[in-house]
């Protein structure tokens, strides 16, 4: 046997192994929705330096490839832990006249083409196994957008993907400060999209759009509700993490509040869900604050005790039980501020309503703190009676509580007796 | 529906901590229920039958204890360790491969989830239902959480008698034939869930006095996963020996090998300082042995990872005076010599009088000590045992230990 021969069999094994990889490759899309990447394409948006926290292996490069070819902008990754630091912050070349032409810090070639290009996203990946000193270059990158002497054109948005430290292989972490400048988007897999990818159908995330209309509104909306809350919760404001556990993660100060803020401006003005509102904000601040705003957003969304009052026939009471108890309580509160007849009565008339459309249970508290509003030339009003039936449930509940501390007491008086 | 009502104002009147949580489930009637159910997106599914027959008081702790493995995120963590642990038994599975929706392996994490809400949620207002199903019952012991009971017993004696124990998917993660799913109404979504769950946490942390141990200990935990001891450990070592000076980094001291082929470019290499790690261990009576075993090996593993060589990890062990530093060479060698009182001050100055200086010094103790006023020329990281708040000194019972100094970065051990 000659090569001649040999050379088209191994021709042909190779095309038919190209055509089997080919088939393996062909696979469609589906449009499923995704927060984690709707949350991921809002930051980037922002231009808010976004850092990924996910183990290896679970799509974050995929994603970033899907988020680029929808933005349409030219992807350039950059692995770090296989640079040196000099890559990042310019390689320094002696000149003919180092004293009076200075040294240069030339910038990298990535670099370079991102500047010329004028646009792109640059993904840095793996920076959690670079060594120290890439990693303090690479946050010049970030934090100051300069490469050696370049300086990245406005158009370049960047990400940064980290392993969390469970599995890090070396213990690289953040410092608070530097933690302080990312939105953190922790990056799980879905077991369902795994495995429909991988029989052929990748998911196909509808990603958000910003909508003109409601530029002017969404910062409005966003300013009122960051200023409301944080003149409710100063101490919010700023809270440097204490614990070895938050080490590393997003922690509230002025800068990520800044950050919120502007999150939640895109998100409203994108129209996204709570749940992308609520990725974006606690990347940002935490998850305590994060969940304290998100939850001053919700009691935002309560019925305005006036307007309940003013006419009470037609109130439209949140359906989830807690909060409707606390538009209730609004109402009893609000009546409570400025005690007037009349609005007692109204008062009394959104409960009627409230029994109407709910379970009777949630009434009891508020209903009693109404009582203790009136004064005593108020007449009962006749819309009362039909309240009767909660007044029955809290008889019920209380004869069932006196039972139960009944039997506690009368076991312990048996327990004494034997002891004795 | 009026005695459901009732009793979950009982619930509320006695644990008023948990109102927010319990008035955001929404209650579905269904006859097909064995008793009481909840499931994933707060739904509460109730049998008429079964609230018709069972006294007021009880009904109280039922939505208390279905409240709580919602509180407690039993279904997400249910999912989390059937995936993990591979809970698909022969019983779970039937023949084509999927598992049947009542399995096995559901049960046991029932069973488990009870187990962890049930040892103390009754008392104080809300009686104990007959059928509780209690650790005790296992011979365990109380305060264990659901994957640590999964771990530890096998439970197949249970199941027999526990077959109708049913607290739906909410408890286990396993879906039922009656539960509405995501899309049904009145479902809370993933974040309204969080908020509820926060808000309790919440109220329980700002009136810490109302709520027993268990609750508190929740609330602490619930937005912040305890992490591993020792992955926080060994991150703070990693950290503290890869600092500039020691450890693997990229220096300028010799030009990069790259710099041939790069003429008129100054790179710098990449050099390895192995770190020097100085052990200082409490030997006061305080410690237990285990505990200091366990801590130590944990702290030569991570040194040697970090490529620190045996060589250069010593251990001084330190209770009022302090011992001489010992190279360590076999972890199992190491003689930890003391008792009584403790004063680490002077096992910081002995570690920072050996030569080579260490780079990072890691404290193992209970922190009854006094602490150095300065901080020491190098890394310091503590590891704690964490010891109950009480006057250790019966003679000056207004003694209380200083806690770690700031300088150090803290990791409770235990």
């Amino acid at each position: 046997m000659t090569n001649s021969t040999l050379l088209p069999a191994t021709d042909t094994r190779l095309a038919v192994a190209d055509g089997l990889l080919n088939l393996l490759r062909t696979t469609t899309t589906e449009p499923r929705p995704d927060e984690q990447l709707e949350a991921l394409t809002l930051a980037v948006a922002a231009d808010l330096p976004v850092l990924l926290w996910g183990e290896p292996g679970i799509g974050k490069t995929a994603a970033l490839t899907q988020l680029a070819a929808s933005l349409d902008l030219p992807l350039t990754t950059v692995i770090a832990s296989v640079h040196e630091p000099s890559d990042f912050s310019g390689l320094p070349i002696v000149g003919e006249d180092p004293a009076t032409q200075g040294v240069p810090m030339a910038p990298p070639q990535w670099a370079v083409e991102l500047v010329r290009a004028g646009r792109g996203l640059l993904f840095l990946d793996e920076l959690s196994t670079a060594t120290p000193a890439v990693q303090a270059a690479l946050l010049r990158v970030v934090l100051e957008r300069r490469v050696g002497a370049l300086r990245l054109p406005p158009g370049v948005r960047i990400v940064a993907a980290a392993n969390p430290r469970a599995s890090a292989a070396d213990g690289w972490e953040l410092s608070p400060p530097l933690a302080n400048r990312f939105v953190h988007l922790y990056w799980v897999h879905d077991q369902e999209v795994v495995v429909r990818g991988l029989g052929g159908v990748w998911p196909r995330a509808v990603l958000p759009r910003l909508d003109p209309a409601l530029l002017p509104e969404a910062v409005a909306f966003s300013r009122r509700v960051v200023c409301g809350f944080l003149t409710a919760r100063p101490t919010l404001i700023h809270r440097l993490p204490s614990t070895e556990t938050r080490r590393g993660g997003a922690w509230p100060s002025p800068r990520s509040w800044d950050a919120a803020l502007t999150l939640l401006a895109f998100g409203t003005a994108a129209s996204v869900s709570r749940e992308v509102l609520a990725l974006l904000v606690r990347g940002a601040v935490g998850d305590g604050p994060g969940l304290e705003l998100l939850a001053h957003l919700d009691r935002m969304d309560l019925p305005d005790p006036e307007t309940l009052l003013a006419d009470p026939a037609a109130a439209e009471l949140p359906e989830r039980g807690d909060l409707r108890q606390a538009a209730l309580e609004a109402v009893v509160a609000a009546v409570g501020a400025r005690p007037e007849r009349e609005r007692w009565e109204a008062g009394w008339a959104v409960l009627v309503r409230a029994l109407e459309t709910g379970t009777a249970d949630l009434l009891v508290a508020p209903a009693t703190a109404l009582a203790a509003v009136r004064r005593d030339d108020w007449e009962v009003p006749a819309t009362m009676d039909r309240l009767a039936g909660v007044v029955g449930l809290a008889r019920q509940a209380d004869r069932s509580v006196e039972r139960v501390a009944a039997a506690a007491a009368a076991a312990e008086r048996a327990a004494a007796g034997t002891r004795r | 529906m009026e005695k459901l009502l009732a009793a979950r104002l009982h619930a509320v009147k006695v644990r008023p901590y948990l109102a927010g949580a319990l008035f955001a489930l929404h209650v579905v009637e269904d006859r097909s229920v064995p008793t009481m159910a909840v499931d994933a997106h707060w739904r509460c599914y109730v049998s008429p039958g079964f609230v018709a027959r069972t006294p007021m008081e009880e009904l109280a702790g039922v939505w208390v204890h279905e409240v709580s493995h919602l509180l407690r995120d039993h279904h997400g963590r249910g999912e989390r360790y059937a995936r993990q642990h591979e809970e698909f038994g022969p019983g779970e599975r039937s023949g084509t491969g999927v598992p049947p929706a009542e399995g096995w392996g559901r049960l046991r994490r029932n069973i488990a989830a009870d187990f962890e809400i049930n040892d103390d949620i009754y008392g104080d207002g809300l009686p104990r239902p007959a059928g509780a199903v209690l650790p005790s019952l296992l011979r365990l012991p109380d305060g264990l959480l659901m994957e640590e009971y999964l771990r530890t017993a096998s439970m197949s004696g249970l199941a027999a008698d526990l077959a109708w124990l049913d607290c739906g998917s909410g408890a286990d993660g396993q879906d039922r034939p009656w539960e509405l799913g995501p899309d049904g109404a009145h479902g809370l979504s993933r974040h309204q869930q969080d908020a509820v769950r926060f808000r309790v946490a919440e109220g329980i942390k700002g009136r810490p006095g109302e709520a027993p141990e268990g609750w508190r200990r929740w609330a602490d935990e619930a937005f912040q996963a305890p992490q591993p001891w020792r992955q926080l450990l060994g991150a703070a070592v990693r950290s503290a020996a890869g600092a500039p000076g020691a450890g693997e980094n990229h220096s300028y001291r010799r030009p990069s090998r790259r710099s041939a082929s790069v003429p008129k470019v100054v790179l710098p290499s990449l050099r390895r300082t192995p770190p020097g790690v100085c052990v200082v261990i409490d030997t006061s009576g305080s410690v237990s042995d285990a505990e200091l075993g366990s801590a130590l090996l944990e702290v030569a593993a991570i040194s040697r990872a970090v490529g620190g060589r045996r060589d250069l990890v010593s251990v001084i062990s330190c209770d009022a005076a302090a011992g001489v530093a010992v190279p360590l060479c076999r972890a199992e060698n190491i003689e930890l010599v003391g008792g009584g009182g403790t004063d680490l001050r002077s096992g910081f100055a002995r570690a920072l009088r050996s030569r080579p200086r260490p780079d990072v010094i890691v404290a193992l103790t209970d922190g009854q000590t006094p602490w150095p006023s300065a901080p020491p020329p190098c890394r310091t990281v503590v590891g704690l045992f964490p010891r109950p708040a009480r006057a250790a000194d019966e003679e000056d019972p207004d003694y209380v230990p200083d806690t770690p100094p700031s300088w150090a970065r803290v990791v409770t051990i235990g």
